[in-house]
């Protein structure tokens, strides 16, 4: 019995000086302090720099849109979404100018794993959109399948259809990076779905602020590219469940 | 992440790429020309073919082309019971020539009536891709007014009007008995 005693003790030490070497101890605690971590809540506001910019190159637009998110969730933001635009669009057969404001609100969606103090999103949302709109009618053709009487110039209108409104829905696809800081760039697409239009008398919608270029059914596209700034307002702890890790020494 | 920002560039391009499908249809109803028939005096209730009408525009030199298909001049004449006019859409009058008989060679055979239409036109939104049509009433009061230049008698003896609203071509707008 004794024998067995000093080889049980014999034995205790060996384990005992065996993590000592291999410095197992420190890499056992680094596991648990990231097993809380803490994520920042807070309300991130921006501008879609796309419209903003090509403003200076393209002379038949002039928009802006400020885009915002506040998080609610781990992983679910509410997404708000405000703009103007002015466009004028220049058919084949048709010129017009789309004015006015819109409003798009709805939530997205964090697909991304972040791990450590990172914060980045890619995510998927939905929204709901609303304009209020004027159109102005510069010019026409009269499409005329037989011209023996030659093709007329077109005919300058400048007919104006206020107090229009319009309706969608949209799934907005995105990603945002942390680049520095607080300061975050992203990119976004959205695939839009006109549920309601008040189309004016004798014309028709060809843009819809917010919505973009109308086409033949309801469906519609858009996209934007961001810089927003994000406004951290509260911390929350979170716990990982024990991540099991293998030193990688 | 540089996979699904490539995936959306490439997404974002695509869509961009396909926004110029603007034709216009060649069934989308746009501006509708005057469609005249052709009746038989004798029998109104039948139409009738004409020979050789040949339908020339004032100041124009040139017939309005009814057979496409052919090169001579014979693509300038028709021999069906109805013949389909286009109107001016910057006046409020389009007067035509109609030569009846046209390719024959015996000048006394070729019958030569001058029809001026009078209308009022509105334009009417169509689509984007087709712009505005313009549609044509006819006038309430003397719609058309019927001369003989040559001077051998009216070929058209009487002509009524059908429908005074031209917006289709689908149906007939004047009538004429001969």
């Amino acid at each position: 019995m004794f024998l067995g005693h000093t080889q049980e003790t014999s034995t205790k030490t060996v384990t005992k000086e065996k993590p000592k070497t291999e410095t197992a101890k420190p890499a056992l605690e680094e596991v648990k302090k990231d097993s809380i971590k803490t994520d920042r809540y807070g309300l991130r506001v921006g501008v879609d720099l796309y419209k903003l910019t090509r403003g200076l190159y393209d002379k038949d637009y002039k928009g802006i849109e400020i885009v915002g998110d506040f998080r609610l969730t781990k992983k679910y933001f509410i997404a708000a979404e405000l703009g103007f635009e002015d466009k004028t669009t220049d058919d084949d057969r048709l010129n017009s100018t789309a004015t006015g404001t819109y409003i798009k609100g709805g939530f997205d969606y964090n697909l991304y794993q972040n791990w450590l103090d990172m914060e980045n999103l890619i995510t998927i949302g939905l929204r709901g959109g609303f304009s209020t709109f004027s159109q102005q009618l510069n010019s026409y053709k009269i499409y005329n399948a037989n011209p023996y009487w030659g093709e007329q110039p077109p005919v300058a209108a400048g007919q104006k259809y206020t107090g229009l409104t319009a309706g969608w829905l949209e799934v907005a696809m995105g990603l945002k990076a942390k680049v520095f800081n607080n300061v975050f760039v992203g990119f976004g697409v959205q695939l839009k779905m006109l549920v309601a239009n008040s189309k004016p008398s004798g014309f028709d919608n060809l843009y819809i602020p917010g919505f973009n270029r109308t086409y033949d059914g309801s469906f519609g596209v858009g996209f934007n590219y961001t810089v927003s700034y994000f406004i951290p307002l509260y911390k929350k702890k979170t716990i990982i469940p024990q991540i099991i890790e293998t030193p990688k020494n | 992440m540089k996979k699904i920002i490539s995936l959306l560039l490439v997404f974002t391009f695509g869509l961009s790429s396909c926004e110029k499908d603007d034709i216009c249809d060649a069934n989308t109803p746009t501006t509708p020309r005057l469609v005249i028939s052709f009746y038989d005096i004798n029998d109104p209730s039948k139409l009738r073919n004409v020979n050789n009408l040949m339908v020339i525009g004032q100041g124009k030199t040139e017939g309005i082309i009814f057979n496409k298909s052919v090169t001579d001049t014979t693509k300038y004449v028709t021999n069906a019971s109805t013949v389909s006019v286009p109107l001016r859409t910057d006046t409020i009058s389009t007067t035509y020539k109609f030569v009846y008989n046209s390719l024959s060679p015996n000048p006394a055979a070729i019958n030569i009536d001058v029809l001026k239409i009078d209308y009022t036109h509105q334009n009417v939104y169509v689509s984007r891709a087709c712009g505005f049509k313009t549609t044509f009433t006819l006038a309430p009061v003397n719609p058309f007014v019927r001369t003989d230049p040559d001077g051998d008698g009216n070929w058209m003896q009487e002509i009524f009007v059908k429908t005074r609203n031209i917006e289709s071509e689908n149906e007939t707008h004047l009538e004429v008995y001969f």
